[in-house]
């Protein structure tokens, strides 16, 4: 080893100290989340009716390997409906504490309806309200449960640090 | 027969069809419309196959094949639906070959063309003929680029099932089954072509067994409406288990889903209820999951029911049994309850030196035959004589005598199982009516399919036997000629008998006269069972309307609710302790020191005997039931309290008791149970009415659930009073009022359903366990129209 060698790695030392740093002060500063990024679940509607995606059919149930989501269905109001179709999700839910983030339900969904999101600010203070339920998923639901309860509390907006790029899957979402 | 399946080769007997040469050899063809029990029609053109067979010479001997010296297959020029071709000597099936597999993925292609392809709605999804065979023979994609065929997607055929007509592919098993298996022609393909739909010129289906169209449909066209998108099929628990809604001891599947049944699909017992169940059993489970379901014990304090533990309520009633003198306390189990329920009740009773122990509802005769008639006896005899509603009491009875009306005997089991395709059964096969008669006090459904039916006045019962006994009428001559003649005949004793023990006494002569095997129908689940068991008071005077009228001084009652009579409610309010397990609050919890919670019979472990003397296995259902029991936790709870380990505190416990007396090891039954003889309990103690303008009749439905069984309820329209039209007018009654009536204490609610099958001056009623089936006084006063509709609970 010489000299020079510790010259040059010094160098790129020096170097960096005048490039614009990767470092992101968060949470004052957003974090950029890549595309695929797979966070927290949003559950889709229809842009053009408004209705649910979601048909109930629990495939998603089936592929999840942590076994974190429960799904009941029940029959549409054919007057009033909620998704497209007969059936829908009475009750959606997904236990954030078990899942694993793997995007399997994404995958098996027939309908896109469960998106894997960019949230990533998850963290509660009890079990139970790691259990997502419908209204804490579908889409026009901004932030975790915890960051809801607190923007409540407060009377301000929720706000949730990330900025992302668009992702075509996530129909509707607006981070 | 030799045949050859691909590389297999088998000896068959004459008569096999092709397709269960494939399936006895181990290998595979799809198939959609065949189905066991049924006849073939080759409708859905699936289990095509490359089939041939040689020939022979006008000498008898083989064409010979001149290159290889053996005998010249000449080969049909097409693929064959293998499921309605008969084997012959030499056949050759080939299922492998690529004309074979190009055959059948051109159906499969062909059936998915006008199939929604909506599994992931769709209820069957999972559980699908159809989507397992796509998978496994179908191409994997589709060439049809055109809008496919819009039907209707919900029809409700009934209350009961639901219709998707675009999932329908035209199988005709539903349309077949009706036809050929309970015999009520209720459904038809209409139109034709691709607008081909299946439907019914009447409302509903009026048919008893209409549910088991669920089961054999192919697709997800025909759905059970109780369970419409409760649950995916992999999600659900499936437990086997046996029926404890009537003495048939029917094998059901009970599908659970997170702690709730969803729905009851038939299992398959060959030599009992073969594929089928009837509608009471399949859809009367929904009262398990009602919510005001009792899920802690309850003692009575300040006059008031309070939730307990078990403890605290075992405490409360050992303290109050401590002071009792013997034969004081009575025990009384309904008559569905388990063997080992039977047994631990026995040896409570016995802890506690009492007499004073019953099973209800039972009849005043024993329904142990000296000479049993088994199913398969039934379903082969060749004279069949029927004194009971036995479609309602027992409705595998009556789905077992139209086997014998077909006069095809059942089939052999294969290597694979129930034959697939049974070549001796057709469509329409004629019906050997005049095998079968049927007497009743009132028009039976059986009446319609018997050439022989009489309906004779109620109570008549004794008169009626004894004329064909003595052969003094023409009609009773014959009957009594045919059961002699038939080399195996059958007499199907009901409630309406067995009630009567000089009727039952005269019923057994005409048997042993004629040589007739006798079936007793049981009143509930386990009459066999607990009568043999010995579940009957020590002496007449402490049976269980004994022990409601004074007999006892303390009363532990299991399932039953005596306080719906008015007058035995005031004597109920006089007992030092009344202790009552059940499923849901009533009017006898309502007087009741101690609640204790029951398990509902999905969720039991036992065993029942059915009315041949078959053990059967009842297995629990994952279902939440809360702090709930069976009678045999009650005894090891009750233990605890005293201090002792009773015999029959467990069901194993229960059962090594059963085991030295049965020599029967009940936790090593076979699947389909097993027959073991027993003898006739000394039954006494009972007396019936001889005299009343209402005769309580059995009835499929359980009718004492049948208000919590939303869809049931509804498809009949709650519990019915059947009457003449002419005595409705006359009381002033119309079709679908809702009364409410004093039936022989009993305050009633009940829908008016005029009917011109009932004889004037005569009104049916379902009977409850508390009631039983008899002549009953209907206090025409106290008839009160109901205003609101009757609204399910």
């Amino acid at each position: 080893m010489s000299v020079f060698e510790i010259a040059k790695g010094m160098g790129v030392t020096l170097g960096h100290l005048f490039k614009k740093p990767v470092t992101v002060t968060y949470p004052e500063q957003p974090v950029d989340v890549k595309p695929r990024f797979r966070g927290r679940h949003h559950l889709l509607r229809h842009p053009d009716t408004n209705l649910e995606k979601c048909i109930g059919c629990s495939l998603c149930a089936a592929a999840c390997p942590a076994y974190a989501i429960y799904v009941e269905a029940a029959e549409n109001d054919p007057n009033n409906p909620t998704s497209a179709g007969e059936r829908y999700a009475s009750i959606y839910e997904i236990n954030m504490l078990r899942c694993i983030f793997c995007g399997f339900c994404e995958e098996a969904c027939p309908t896109g309806a469960i998106v894997l999101g960019h949230e990533f600010e998850l963290a509660d203070f009890k079990y139970q309200d790691f259990v997502y339920g419908k209204p804490d998923m579908l889409v026009g639901t901004k932030g975790s449960k915890w960051q809801r309860r607190e923007a409540e509390k407060k009377g301000k907006d929720v706000k949730i640090g990330l900025k992302s790029g668009p992702r075509p899957e996530l129909e509707g979402v607006d981070y | 027969m030799k045949v050859k399946v691909n590389d297999v080769e088998l000896d068959l007997a004459p008569g096999t069809s092709a397709i269960d040469a494939v399936f006895a050899a181990g290998y595979d063809v799809p198939y959609f419309c065949s189905q066991e029990y049924m006849s073939p029609i080759g409708a859905c053109r699936m289990c095509l196959a490359v089939v041939g067979a040689p020939r022979k010479e006008r000498d008898g001997s083989w064409t010979m094949d001149e290159a290889t010296g053996q005998p010249k297959i000449f080969y049909f020029p097409n693929p064959m639906a293998t499921c309605t071709t008969a084997i012959m000597e030499g056949m050759v099936i080939d299922t492998l070959s690529d004309v074979t597999k190009k055959a059948q993925g051109g159906m499969m292609e062909m059936h998915l063309i006008n199939h929604p392809l909506d599994c992931p709605t769709c209820d069957k999804g999972g559980a699908c003929e159809l989507q397992d065979r796509a998978y496994e023979y179908g191409s994997g994609h589709s060439r049809f680029i055109f809008d496919k065929r819009h039907n209707e997607k919900h029809h409700a055929l009934s209350e009961l099932i639901t219709l998707d007509r675009e999932r329908c592919i035209h199988c005709k098993r539903c349309v077949r089954y009706f036809e050929e298996v309970p015999g009520d022609e209720v459904l038809d393909f209409i139109e034709r072509g691709g607008h081909t739909f299946i439907g019914t010129v009447e409302e509903g289906l009026p048919s008893n067994f209409s549910g088991n169209i669920t089961d054999i449909c192919p697709v997800g066209a025909l759905l059970d409406t109780t369970s419409r998108f409760r649950g995916r099929n992999w999600e659900y628990d499936h437990t086997r288990s046996t029926s404890l809604d009537d003495a048939s001891g029917s094998a059901i599947t009970i599908d659970a889903r997170t702690g709730r049944i969803e729905r009851i699909k038939a299992a398959l017992n060959t030599q009992v209820n073969k594929n089928w169940i009837d509608d009471g059993t399949r859809f009367g489970h929904e009262y398990a999951a009602s919510s005001d379901r009792i899920k802690t014990p309850m003692l009575r304090k300040n006059g008031k029911l309070e939730p307990v533990t078990w403890e605290e309520a075992t405490l409360f009633i050992s303290e109050k049994l401590k002071k009792l003198s013997d034969n004081q306390l009575g025990i009384a189990l309904r008559s569905d309850a388990t063997l080992e329920e039977g047994v631990a009740a026995k040896s409570l009773a016995e802890y506690l030196k009492t007499g004073q122990i019953d099973h209800y509802p039972r009849y005043a005769s024993s329904v142990i035959s000296a000479n049993p008639a088994s199913f398969n006896d039934l379903a082969t005899a060749g004279a069949i004589f029927v004194m009971a509603d036995a479609t309602e009491e027992v409705p595998m009875v009556d789905l077992r005598i139209k086997d014998a009306l077909k006069g095809v005997t059942p089939p052999t089991l294969m290597a694979h199982g129930v034959p697939i395709a049974d070549l001796r059964l057709k469509e329409r096969m004629p019906r050997k009516t005049n095998i079968l008669s049927v007497a009743a006090p009132y028009r039976v459904d059986l009446m319609k399919y018997a050439a022989h039916s009489m309906v004779y006045p109620t109570g008549t019962e004794v008169e009626v036997l004894k004329q064909i006994i003595d052969a003094s009428t023409d009609a009773g001559k014959a009957l009594k000629e045919s059961l002699s003649a038939a080399e195996k005949a059958v007499i199907v004793l009901g409630a309406f008998v067995l009630n009567s023990a000089e009727a039952s006494k005269l019923a057994d002569d005409l048997a042993k006269a004629t040589g007739a095997k006798v079936m007793k129908l049981g009143a509930m689940a386990n009459s066999f069972g607990l009568e043999s068991q010995d579940v009957l008071p020590a002496k007449a005077d402490y049976s269980y309307p004994n022990m409601l009228s004074g007999s006892a001084k303390a009363l532990i009652v299991s399932g039953l609710n005596p306080a719906q009579n008015a007058e035995v409610a005031q004597a109920l309010l006089k007992l030092e302790l009344l202790v009552v397990h059940d499923l849901f609050e009533n009017e006898t919890t309502a007087l009741a020191h101690v609640v204790l919670p029951a398990k509902s019979g999905y969720e039991k472990e036992g065993t029942v005997v059915n009315l041949e003397g078959r053990y059967l296995n009842v297995n629990p259902a994952p279902v939440d039931g809360g702090q709930a029991v069976d009678f045999t936790g009650f005894v090891k709870e009750l233990g605890d309290a005293l201090n002792e380990r009773l015999e029959g505190r467990s069901v194993r416990s229960a059962r090594r008791l059963l085991k030295k007396s049965l020599e029967l090891d009940l936790s090593e039954l076979p699947l389909e149970g097993t027959i073991a003889s027993a003898k006739a309990g000394k039954v006494a103690g009972l007396k019936t009415n001889t005299s009343g303008n209402a005769l309580l009749v059995p009835s499929m439905v359980r009718s004492e659930y049948l208000n919590r069984n939303a869809h049931l309820f509804a498809s009949t329209g709650g519990n019915a009073l059947r009457l003449h039209p002419a005595d409705a007018a006359s009381h002033n009654l119309s079709a679908h009022d809702v009364i409410s009536v004093s039936v022989g204490g009993f305050k009633r609610r009940l829908s008016v359903q005029p009917s011109e099958s009932v004889p004037e001056g005569m009104m049916l009623l379902p009977a409850l366990p508390d009631q039983p089936v008899g002549l009953v006084q209907l206090d025409l006063n106290s008839i009160k129209k109901e205003q609101v509709a009757l609204e399910v609970a």
